[in-house]
């Protein structure tokens, strides 16, 4: 009998076992492509030199396997004011709140002053350039982390490449299914970061509804950190899972020590939605930063990007100095079974085992 | 509208498509956290202007959502640029917004 886990996403990519790794980091994605799983690197902060490279490094230790790179596409782009005016708007109240915050918890300043000039304005230019890599080097998969990719389609499919959009509501996929989007991701509430507001367990149906009959394969995303998640959303109908705070702890991630012990510890109750870092709403870890702006004595939050201006230093004050106390990072709400610093090969492995197990008790 | 344009703005082609002015839309919208690897969803209810910019070679279309009813909290424009495949017709929810000319 064909394995459980077999789907037709395996079929798709030539993969062994239907788990997507998202990380943004090169001996991660490696790692788990050569234990037969699948990887999409996330490359939306890099130059299109440094995604070339990066495509390059993987390809030369992946044996011809397959991998995807994802870009965060945008659809909706405010007209900007400039850096130096967006500076001059922050309130005076705001600013004293976080110096004060600085002090009391002794907050180191960074290193490198973060780049601020370069957050403004450079939207579409940014995406086009970036996108000119992936076709180059024809990436087996692209994989849109935001806005849809259907006008890149016909020129991906001449490539030969694959184009996987990130979906939060059931007529994103219904536009993106109809433009010829080749595997859908239905990201339900439960993921890091920003998300849309609809839980795992009701996007994922309703995007495999949406998908059926079409032979596009749905990959379900938002909290999904064990076997028993894998189980369930193949249950659900999916063809897979997209996973990612599942590998920020694992041995090969680059992400510091002192935030692997912090993510470690955390629990699901530890991340916190809140616009504080950034003005928009989004899922990260819980620190001191959100302590204070959630207290009675805090100012108004800012609008984005003042208020990510705003608390800029504070995160990467705590990164230079490697602040486990201070430090936030992206995180899902599946964070509370990430518990061990393992390679990423037995990560993926104890996956598939405990999915394996789910389904042989079900068939018992 | 805020309206300082970017010395970064890159290349487009402007134009204005009649037969969506005053088009009631709403873009499930986003864009790039700035300073972060993360995306921000945002979405927007308002009325599309008609005007356009095509961005690279495929064309990437977007249009000017305008007169917003529905924004972020915090969002600071009156008026946001939206891609084409991200925008619905409110009148027929389903429709790219292309076709919401032929559905009137």
């Amino acid at each position: 009998m064909d394995s459980p886990l077999h789907t037709q996403l395996c079929d798709k990519l030539g993969i062994e076992y239907p788990v997507v790794a998202f990380t943004h980091c090169k001996d991660v994605a490696v790692a788990v492509i050569n234990a037969g799983g699948f990887a999409v690197l996330g490359e939306a902060l890099h130059t299109p030199d440094q995604i070339a490279a990066d495509i390059r490094w993987i390809r030369e230790r992946i044996d011809g396997k397959p991998f995807g790179i994802d870009l965060v596409l945008p659809s909706s782009v405010p007209e900007e004011k400039t850096v130096d005016e967006l500076l001059a708007m922050i309130p005076q109240a705001q600013r004293d709140f976080e110096q004060q915050i600085k002090r009391k918890y002794d907050v180191p300043a960074p290193k490198i002053a973060p780049d601020i000039h370069h957050w403004g304005g450079l939207d579409q230019k940014r995406a086009l350039d970036q996108l000119e890599v992936i076709f180059d080097e024809r990436v087996p998969v692209f994989a849109s982390g935001l806005g849809s990719p259907a006008f890149l389609l016909e020129r991906a499919h001449q490539l030969g490449m694959q184009v996987w959009g990130l979906v939060g509501k059931p007529r994103q996929a219904r536009r993106q299914i109809e433009a010829g989007t080749d595997v859908i991701i239905a990201q339900g509430y439960d993921a890091a970061g920003h998300t849309g507001n609809i839980g795992t367990f009701s996007i994922v149906p309703q995007v495999v509804d949406a998908a059926r009959g079409t032979g596009i394969p749905v990959i379900a995303a938002g909290g999904v950190t064990t076997g028993r998640h894998l189980a369930a959303a193949l249950a659900l109908g999916a063809d897979g899972v997209w996973t990612g705070s599942l590998w920020l702890t694992s041995r090969e991630s680059d992400v510091n020590m002192p935030l692997k012990e912090r993510l470690l510890e955390a629990e699901t109750e530890d991340t916190m939605y809140s616009n504080c870092i950034s003005g928009y709403t989004m899922r990260t870890t819980r620190c001191p930063w959100h302590d204070e702006w959630m207290s009675e004595a805090a100012p108004e939050v800012l609008k984005p990007p003042l208020q990510m201006i705003l608390s800029s230093d504070y995160i990467q004050g705590s990164l230079d100095y490697q602040r486990k106390d201070l430090m936030t990072e992206a995180a899902g709400q599946g964070i509370h079974y990430v518990t061990e610093m393992k390679p990423a090969r037995q990560i993926l492995s104890d996956i598939v085992e405990e999915a394996l197990d789910v389904f042989d008790r079900f068939s018992a | 509208m805020s309206s300082t344009a970017s010395p970064h703005e890159p290349a487009f082609r402007s134009g204005f498509e009649p037969a969506l002015c005053g088009v009631e839309a709403e873009c499930d919208g986003g864009r790039p956290l700035a300073g972060t690897h993360l995306a921000g969803r945002q979405a927007f209810s308002g009325r599309l202007t008609g005007h356009y910019r095509d961005y690279g070679p495929y064309p990437w279309r977007w249009y000017l959502l305008d007169s917003l009813t529905r924004k972020p909290d915090g969002f600071a424009a009156s008026a946001v640029w939206c891609d084409a495949e991200s925008l619905y017709p409110v009148a027929a929810p389903g429709r790219p917004i292309e076709q919401s000319c032929r559905t009137e």
